[in-house]
């Protein structure tokens, strides 16, 4: 009785590492040396699989590396990260860890970052939509009530913080960038990665911006959420703040459990 | 209902603007299922409005059904969402596996076909189908090596797997050519272990020539040898919805149309030869 168990588990072998090809051999009819470039096809499909769904999610970074460096990032990717998923859009949140393991991410110490970024932007893309929300009844609520609300985030939002200045860099490499292409190096960034509608926005936020959206997005109420931003900035102003998140329904709802 | 007439393209995102600005004439649209694995967003939008426009046909390629692994069940249930948002036409998979022990190839493997492989996707689409509530259609897939221990054809598995679960198949040709070159098989021999009722799609594509063999790249337009195959298969088993299938190196969308109007004329042509 031919054994399929055996039998997939040696030609995973074989196709994860040219050095088992000898396990697939036993399964295959016909000649050796011929299936043996024939196998090849298929570590080449893989490979290719690989590097497109990592093209897909990481266009910025494949940009700064260029297409051959990107190529054998990937094939670090594979090495310490496989595909464990038909699903190709789940492949790749390793890719910072990736990055800053290698050689690459030594050199370009930013790249780990862009990376988070990347794939923040990445999952935002196809999070849900978020549902229109009309935020006068917040201003409707009692006083006391409006400090002890969460905010609802739009599916997707993330923040994330480099001493790099990451949003720049994303910026500059953007189809249809034409501004000046200088970096100040000095200076690092808090992403704010959110779903405007269908597009994916990529804004710099500043220190009080950040800490208030983080506390939110972690489902602090709008009240503490505040006092940690003032700890961070004096001058932080929520008002300011909200209407552009709300506007924009990166903001997209409320919960309450306040009760007088 | 799609016809057995209606002939399609795969929609590729280089092409989302284009095809919505001049609307086609074309039998229905297919897509990749796992590139809509998507809460929402852009990409969801375009699918909806492709659904608005055409009948859709979701094709999976990711499942990996022919695994030894458990099945992927939290994939199904992706694909079941899809299939409940979208209401397609026809959803299709794959006679193959794409990797075992965790590990994914997100590659369409082969199988060895033998009857424990026949019971393992036997008991696959059934689970599918009753998740889906509906019938899928299963792919022969393109080989570049042959089972020693393999106790049928492709086909005869394909058909019996019919026979067993109610699903159709899906009949692609350059698949089919791919194989019978470099394993030295007959496609005839193929097609006479099928049935017209068995069919519910059909698939035309390009392969690419290497010094290993053919590679099936979807990157070039259907070969001679494949139209030939293809008119033979639309009078010995009728005609059936077919799609014009381009994932590498995309043309210009023209192209496409191109060849789906070729494939239009033969489809009809043994129709008439039929009549």
């Amino acid at each position: 009785m031919p054994d399929l168990l055996a039998c997939e588990h040696d030609i995973a072998s074989a196709l994860g590492d040219a050095r088992e090809s000898a396990r697939a051999a036993r399964w295959l009819a016909g000649d050796a040396a011929l299936n043996e470039r024939r196998l090849a096809i298929y570590r080449a499909n893989a490979a290719a699989a690989t590097t497109k769904a990592l093209s897909a999610a990481y266009p910025v970074i494949e940009q700064v590396l260029g297409p051959s460096a990107f190529a054998i990032l990937a094939r670090e990717h594979q090495r310490l990260a496989p595909s464990t998923s038909g699903d190709l859009n789940e492949l790749g949140a390793a890719l910072a860890d990736v990055v800053a393991a290698h050689e690459m991410g030594q050199s370009l110490p930013y790249l780990a970052d862009l990376a988070r970024l990347e794939w923040a932007a990445h999952r935002a893309y196809g999070a849900a939509d978020a549902l229109p929300f009309d935020a006068r009844a917040i201003a409707q609520l009692p006083a006391q009530q409006q400090s002890t609300i969460r905010f609802v985030w739009a599916a997707g939002t993330a923040l994330v913080a480099s001493r790099f200045p990451i949003v720049r860099i994303w910026r500059i490499h953007q189809a249809g960038f034409d501004g000046e292409f200088s970096v100040d190096w000095s200076t690092g960034e808090v992403a704010l990665i959110a779903r405007e509608g269908l597009r994916v926005a990529v804004h710099a936020v500043d220190g009080g911006d950040a800490a208030f959206i983080a506390a939110s997005l972690a489902g602090e109420p709008v009240g503490a959420a505040a006092e940690q931003a003032l700890a961070n900035d004096a001058g932080f102003d929520l008002g300011r703040l909200l209407t552009w998140l709300i506007t924009t329904n990166v903001i997209c709802g409320y919960t309450s459990e306040w009760e007088p | 209902m799609i016809s057995n007439l209606a002939v399609g393209i795969g929609l590729r995102q280089p092409h989302y603007g284009e095809v919505f600005e001049r609307r086609p004439a074309l039998g229905f649209l297919e897509v990749h299922s796992e590139n809509f694995f998507l809460d929402g967003g852009a990409s969801m939008h375009v699918l909806e409005r492709a659904r608005a426009a055409y009948p859709v046909s979701l094709h999976g390629v990711g499942l990996s059904l022919g695994s030894v692994d458990a099945l992927a069940e939290r994939h199904l249930a992706k694909l079941q969402r899809l299939v409940e948002r979208i209401e397609p036409d026809l959803v299709s998979e794959h006679l193959s596996w794409g990797g075992v022990g965790g590990r994914h190839f997100n590659d369409l493997l082969p199988l060895p076909a033998t009857r424990e492989a026949l019971e393992l996707m036997s008991a696959r689409v059934d689970r599918v189908q009753s998740v889906l509530k509906r019938p899928i259609l299963i792919e022969n897939v393109s080989a570049y090596v042959a089972y020693g221990a393999s106790e049928m054809s492709e086909f005869a598995l394909l058909a019996e797997l019919a026979r067993r679960t109610g699903c159709g198949l899906l009949l692609d040709l350059n698949n089919l050519y791919v194989n019978a070159v470099n394993l030295g098989l007959d496609p005839l021999a193929a097609l006479n272990e099928l049935t017209p009722a068995m069919i519910g799609e059909m698939h035309l594509a390009g392969h690419t020539g290497t010094d290993a063999g053919l590679v099936d790249t979807h990157g070039t337009r259907v070969c001679a040898d494949v139209w030939s195959l293809y008119e033979t298969a639309c009078r010995q088993l009728g005609p059936h919805p077919t799609l014009i299938e381009w994932d590498t190196d995309l043309p210009a969308l023209d192209v496409l149309l191109d060849e789906a109007d070729i494939a239009a004329s033969v489809a009809a042509r043994s129709e008439l030869a039929d009549a």
